[in-house]
């Protein structure tokens, strides 16, 4: 069970929107944290990620084990959420 | 017997060619599904700011404009599928698509599945991949705020990114491997107004992507090729735009001809060589590469597509019985 989503992104990015949209298509709720705006949050998406590239999604359970999903890529994002 | 799942047209891909074809299919009433595997919009969508579509004389940033199309296409009534297409066949005179939602059947098909980045194929481009290496200056520029990079490319692309990238990088190198830069004149004569922060090395070739014990990248090595001499430059990251190929593995070994690098050829009414399926776009033999030039071409083929199916029309057609359960979704 997810306990709550992150997603880490920037103004420009189109893999963001589709993240988004097909997060909101499923009908989940998540936070959103635009680099852009928030700058200083870069390491910890960094961190969390292991890439320097945006969307980063992450999956928070239940048991607060996390799962990361880097980029618009489906065949990850949607075993992460199950 | 269980229904199958027949449309009037199924459109590979989600780009400005097909969701131009869309707005045209769907305003003719004529029953019109996309599928797109990766971003609604295609290469226009991560494109930081376009310049040369007519009617914004401002310009309209990619995200805005593969918005927009995105909108006016389901306004009339075309569904996008997020998923993918992986081959296409003939049967009883109906197209079956195998999809990542099952097989799926249509009378007609646009194919607008434009191309993707090519690589260079040096060392440490895969191993850095997302570390270091980038091909989306949109996506992943925001990373190197204050930091230098190294942009491999004399293309349009290749500049237009640079020029997006010094809104992050304290400086950039661009590695241009031939004597002539490709990009036009407007976008050249743009890049000599950043030469503060972008140093341009013509004649140069990239041949290795330099990382250190934390695997972070610290520089590009390269060959001047005018003495054979090794050029070093200092990088926190490298963006490549070495020029595109076109997305039509999945059709290898289909009745659809493709030229001798993988575009796929179509007569002058945009048909290839499969009768019904057509195609437009970047992916197109002959395709100039242009958002304009992809959404002309879609208006085109969705206008040829209507006359197909007119003529379609007249014989009737009837799916053939599934062998096994229901797959559509
Ligand atoms: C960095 C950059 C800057 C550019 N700047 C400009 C500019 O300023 N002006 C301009 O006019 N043009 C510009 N272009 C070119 C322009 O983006 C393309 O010409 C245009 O997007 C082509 O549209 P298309 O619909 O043919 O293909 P695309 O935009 O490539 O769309 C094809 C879509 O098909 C999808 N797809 C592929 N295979 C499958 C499959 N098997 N199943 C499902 N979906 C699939 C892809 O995911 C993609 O979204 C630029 C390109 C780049 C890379």
């Amino acid at each position: 069970m997810v306990k709550n989503i992150t997603i880490f992104t920037t103004n420009t990015c189109a893999y963001c929107v589709m993240v988004k949209k097909w997060l909101g298509a499923k009908g989940y709720r998540y936070e959103e944290v635009n680099l852009d705006v928030n700058p200083e949050r870069q390491k910890e998406a960094f961190e969390m990620s292991g890439q320097m590239a945006v969307p980063v999604t992450v999956v928070t359970k239940q048991d607060d084990s996390k799962e990361v999903v880097v980029g618009y890529n489906l065949s990850k994002l949607a075993p992460a959420l199950a | 017997m269980t229904q199958q799942e027949v449309h009037d047209v199924v459109m590979i891909g989600a780009g400005p060619a097909a969701l131009t074809a869309a707005i045209y299919t769907t305003r003719e009433d004529i029953d019109t599904v996309l599928f797109e595997k990766g971003v609604i919009g295609g290469l226009a969508a991560v494109t930081d700011w376009v310049d040369n579509y007519p009617g914004f004389p401002k310009g309209i940033s990619g995200l805005d404009l593969a918005q927009g199309l995105n909108e006016q296409a389901e306004r009339f009534g075309a569904v996008i599928r997020l998923g993918e297409v992986f081959g296409i066949a003939e049967t009883n005179g109906l197209k079956k698509l195998s999809t990542s939602d099952g097989d799926i059947f249509a009378k007609s098909v646009l194919i607008a599945t434009g191309s993707d980045y090519k690589k260079i194929g040096v060392p440490g481009e895969q191993e850095f991949y997302g570390k270091g290496v980038h091909y989306c200056a949109t996506c992943d520029g925001a990373f190197y705020r204050d930091k230098r990079l190294v942009v491999v490319g004399g293309g349009n692309s290749a500049v237009q990114e640079a020029i997006f990238l010094t809104r992050f990088a304290t400086h950039i190198d661009l590695l241009v491997r031939g004597d002539k830069m490709r990009a036009s004149e407007i976008l050249q004569k743009e890049l000599k107004e950043h030469a503060d922060k972008i140093t341009v090395h013509m004649n140069t070739t990239t041949d290795e992507i330099v990382g250190n014990e934390e695997g972070k990248v610290v520089a590009v090595k390269g060959t001047d090729k005018t003495n054979n001499s090794e050029v070093e430059v200092a990088a926190d990251g490298v963006f490549v735009f070495v020029g595109l190929s076109p997305n039509t593995d999945f059709l290898q070994g289909t009745d659809i001809r493709l030229d001798e690098i993988g575009m796929i050829v179509t007569d002058a009414n945009l048909e290839t060589s499969m009768p019904g399926v057509f195609a437009a776009g970047d992916v197109r033999s002959g395709a100039t590469m242009q958002i304009a030039s992809a959404t002309g071409e879609g208006a085109t083929a969705a206008l040829m597509i209507r006359k197909y199916l007119e003529n379609k029309d007249k014989h009737v057609v009837t799916p053939p019985v599934p062998a096994v359960a229901d797959v559509s979704t």
